[in-house]
């Protein structure tokens, strides 16, 4: 072959992002490139570091593809936080399809200008799962809750929450020590942690999304520039807008698996009605306000990109 | 010189002990208001001095927001200032066993040789830290739930890094004086 | 040479650098450099390496506890709490054959359990017993031994910063393996007393004898270790029954212990500094090795030496328990000449893929937490094993009296106590595993 690259992220080789996403995407580069490039797989941040760093070991060529959070570096890309709104997404696959276009009107010069996207996506709508069942926003009065962004810390918080802070490995002892007495993520990561067996009550937000986290699939510049016009032209073919609808799309699909386990289990899911809903939306609202704000503070303006964002997910999702 | 050094060191270690302590009563603070605060819901839960402990969850009483964060950015700090303390007295952990079959020259040059390498390996840390502080700068970077600068944190534990450095160094010089005038400079481990 | 060879390679290396008495931690990271830059072809990457690897190792939540710990191991021993394990097993144990070797057995089994190093528990041990041992007319070779053998204990009982690391690099619960480290970790302290009976009789000028105490005495001196059976009940039992984390839980021993070291009045001006200075050497040399053991990691995993050996392991169809025993000798062997700390974080990112695709007839969370048990026993037999021990070297320091050899010979019986152990616990996982599935 003509390449190696490295591609390094923090889950399991054998968890769903992995096995669906990252080697379907490596398989598909190496078939179509004829065995030219070579991904070699390196789960479980084995190249060393810790999840945070995954966006700088990338810049620095200690990777040359990542997968991860955006949201593990508060601060250091800002404009992805529109998509992590309270109700603001609507599926997976329109979703992600709708980012794709974001990041390429705002970002590729900006929050993303030293890498290379590959690809950028949201997973399903995220819900709250809980020991003490949570239908109303009075509910989750003083209620240790685990939470994933910057974003969503600071709108747990103001909804009354004593938010603690932690990496999401930590969540299931957390949750089985009391340390925590509820956390949100999304159906799909439930699986792994196996969060449905250390809490019986799961709130959901029936056609709507609660929040989402965001996710940036992303290659070292230098190491992109640095192939062949026809190896390019692979790597081109098989990112952006398509394979992020993609990812996007598969991802809410594992939350499946989540939900019927729960479900066998014998599980309380609460599916809130319209009503208890407009509560939630009410209660969550405010966070618009101040991310706009400390956007302008960033000399970024916040309101425009919140629009931008509204505007492609609700043209996506037609 | 070696007084001087090892006065450095030692500072260092003491102020890393002072955080060291406060992470160890910030925890605690932390563990005792979380179970406060799961007490008197409990106590509003099973309808027993209800007003009470309302009154004491109005107080705010709770876990400390963000505690992690603290501990993980003065662990890291506590730890950088450890090490010149570490260097200076050689408290690294090393394998004698074929050595000590050694002449006594070949081992003072051996010594000499392991602090300057050592000393690099410091020296270039500390200046790899102070470009990996500017980068966090660059990056505008925080802390997810006090959302305090993550340089920051670089900068106090580049202040350990930058002693850890300076002690190296010395050590790494007068290890080679030794090597070269068989002459004992550094006391060894206190 | 292509990448594989590269990683091959750096063991001789490593293994050569550290025999020249290179510092371990310093040993390993600088092969990891030098790999990185064959392997990546510069120092570009190394370098880079070097911007987030420091800060991102010395800010970890998890290895928080390890300095809490130290600096609770400090406190106790101000506090007086050595003192007191060691009067209260004395005044119960002191007039049997042995019986203050016992006492000094059984005390460190209690220190070990609010102390989580075994040097440290060598160490203070050492201070209190040492003394009582040579007035009661025991021979310098068998207490030093005997006090050495002791000193395991600090790892082998819960807690233990060596658990805590294995735990970090498998991924698996702190909780569980302290909890799963508690019967084996009893086992030892019985099997070292049976050695030191047995050890009295067949060399009867080993030791001398005393006279019994009251038992009016013997029950006062138990109230003083009170407080050493509060500080592990709060931290072990806390930790275990979810009140707090384990950062959280060596956060309330730290904190316990040094107010009863405050109390008792150990805890002024230049004790209190010098409990700093103690911590500060021993965490920043654990620390070091823990950064170096990660720049090598890193660049063995580049190198893909521990996929394709457990892959190629996996394929020979070996037998599950002839992969565990070699792995076990291979331990035994470098204990010799290593210490604990560096072998673990050298090779469990080894070892550890390979035992867990292996069939033991144990689910994977069962197997890493009976694995890393008996892995914690045959590496603290390396602490005690000539003719490089720690814990030897710990002790002969304070007994300069007494040759190192003499010290040899007497440690064999117990190095022969931990090699029984390892061989039951070994034939009978369930030993390990029952507190655990007892309780879960
Ligand atoms: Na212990
Ligand atoms: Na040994």
């Amino acid at each position: 072959q003509d390449v190696t690259l490295k591609m390094h992220q923090f889950l399991p080789a054998q968890a769903k992002v992995p096995t669906d996403i990252l080697d379907v995407w490596a398989d598909k580069i190496e078939a179509e490139s004829d065995g030219r490039i070579k991904i070699d797989r390196y789960p479980s941040m084995q190249l060393g570091g810790r999840p945070p760093e995954l966006a700088d070991q990338v810049v620095d060529g200690i990777a040359d593809i990542i997968w991860t959070v955006t949201g593990y570096t508060p601060g250091r890309f800002p404009r992805s936080e529109a998509f992590e709104m309270p109700f603001i997404m609507t599926n997976g696959e329109d979703t992600s399809r709708a980012y794709w276009q974001y990041v390429e009107n705002n970002m590729l010069d900006q929050d993303f200008a030293e890498l290379k996207m590959l690809g950028v996506w949201v997973h399903g709508p995220g819900l709250i799962h809980s020991k003490s069942p949570i239908t109303s926003v009075a509910d989750l009065n003083g209620v240790k809750l685990r939470a994933p962004t910057r974003v969503t810390n600071k709108m747990f918080t103001d909804m009354g929450a004593t938010t603690v802070g932690m990496p999401v490995p930590a969540v299931p002892e957390a949750l089985s020590k009391g340390v925590i007495d509820a956390t949100v993520i999304p159906w799909e990561v439930t699986t792994a942690l196996k969060v449905s067996e250390l809490v019986e009550n799961h709130t959901t937000w029936p056609d709507n999304a609660l929040y989402t986290t965001t996710f940036i699939f992303a290659m070292n510049k230098d190491k992109y520039e640095a192939l062949p016009d026809d190896l390019k032209a692979v790597i081109d073919a098989n990112s952006g807008e398509e394979f992020s609808a993609f990812a996007g799309k598969t991802m809410q699909a594992a939350d499946q698996q989540g939900l019927d386990f729960a479900m066998e289990r014998g599980n309380n899911i609460i599916d809130l009605s319209e009503e208890q809903i407009a509560e939630w939306k009410e209660a969550a609202a405010p966070i618009e306000a101040w991310w706009v704000e400390e956007m302008d503070k960033a000399g970024i303006d916040g309101q425009a990109l919140l629009d931008e964002a509204k505007a492609l997910i609700e043209e996506n999702s037609k | 010189m070696y007084r001087v050094f090892l006065t450095l060191a030692r500072f260092a270690a003491i102020l890393g002990g002072i955080v060291l302590t406060a992470l160890i009563v910030l925890t605690v603070v932390s563990v005792a208001g979380r179970a406060l605060n799961t007490m008197m819901h409990w106590l509003i839960d099973i309808g027993l001095l209800g007003g009470l402990a309302q009154s004491v969850l109005d107080m705010g009483v709770g876990p400390v927001l963000g505690d992690f964060e603290l501990v993980e950015a003065g662990i890291a700090f506590c730890i950088f200032a450890f090490l010149p303390l570490a260097q200076i007295t050689g408290a690294h952990a090393t394998v004698d066993i074929l050595t000590s079959r050694f002449p006594d020259g070949v081992n003072r040059a051996l010594t000499a040789l392991w602090e300057v390498i050592f000393a690099v390996v410091l020296i270039v840390m500390a200046w790899k830290l102070y470009d990996g502080m500017q980068g966090k700068m660059r990056y505008n970077e925080t802390t997810m739930l006090l959302q305090f600068p993550v340089w920051w944190s670089y900068a106090a534990s580049l202040g350990g890094a930058v002693a850890a450095a300076l002690v190296a160094t010395y050590v790494a010089l007068a290890r080679l004086a030794e090597a070269a005038t068989g002459r004992v400079i550094l006391k060894g481990a206190l | 040479m292509d990448n594989f060879d590269i990683g091959l390679l750096s063991f001789p290396v490593l293994m050569l650098l550290i025999f020249l008495r290179m510092p371990i931690g310093l040993a390993m990271f600088a092969v990891g450099f030098g790999g990185l830059y064959f392997v990546t072809g510069g120092t570009v990457v190394a370098l880079a390496k070097m911007k987030s690897e420091a800060y991102s190792t010395f800010s970890s939540y998890s290895l928080s506890i390890v300095p809490m710990f130290l600096l609770m191991g400090q406190f106790a021993t101000l506090g007086g709490m050595s003192k007191a394990l060691f009067k209260a097993a004395e005044s119960w144990l002191g007039h049997l054959r042995g019986g203050v070797a016992m006492a000094a057995i059984g005390a460190c089994a209690g220190f070990g359990a609010i102390c989580g190093s075994s040097l440290a528990t060598a160490a203070t041990m050492g201070q209190v017993a040492l003394p009582e041992l040579k007035r009661y007319g025991y021979s310098g070779g068998f207490s030093s031994a005997t006090l050495a053998a002791g000193g395991t204990l600090g790892i082998l009982i819960p807690p233990s910063v060596i658990l805590v690391i294995y735990a970090i690099l498998t991924e698996q619960n702190i909780a569980k393996l302290f909890l799963a480290a508690f019967i084996p970790g009893i086992l030892a302290a019985i099997g070292y007393m049976i050695t030191v009976s047995i050890y009295v009789r067949l060399n009867p000028d080993a030791a001398g004898t005393r006279p019994a105490v009251p038992m009016s005495e013997r029950f006062e001196a138990m109230i003083n270790v009170i407080p050493v059976l509060v500080v592990f009940l709060l931290v072990v039992g806390g930790i275990y029954l979810g009140i707090f984390t384990p950062t959280e839980g060596a956060a309330v021993g730290a904190m316990g212990t040094g107010v009863i070291a405050w109390w008792s009045g150990g805890l002024r001006g230049r004790a209190w500094l010098d409990s700093f200075l103690a911590t500060a050497k021993s965490t920043a040399m654990i620390f070091f090795i823990v950064l170096g053991a990660a720049f090598y990691n890193s660049f063995l995993a580049l190198t893909q030496v521990p996929q394709e050996l457990s892959q190629w392991v996996v394929e020979q169809g070996f037998n599950p328990w002839v992969v565990l025993s070699i792995i076990l000798v291979l331990y035994l062997v470098f204990g010799c000449l290593m210490d604990s700390l560096s072998m673990i974080l050298l090779t469990i990112p080894i070892f550890w893929p390979i035992i867990s695709i292996l069939d033991f007839g144990l689910s994977t969370e069962e197997l890493a937490i009976w694995f890393g048990i008996i892995v914690l026993i045959v590496v603290e037999v390396g602490l005690i094993t000539p003719p490089v021990g720690m814990n030897l070297f710990v002790i002969n320091s304070m007994d300069r009296e007494t040759p190192i050899v003499k010290t040899y010979g007497a440690v064999m019986y117990f190095v022969g106590s931990d090699i029984i152990r390892v061989i039951i616990l070994v034939l009978f996982p369930g030993i390990t595993l029952f507190l655990l599935r007892l309780l879960h």
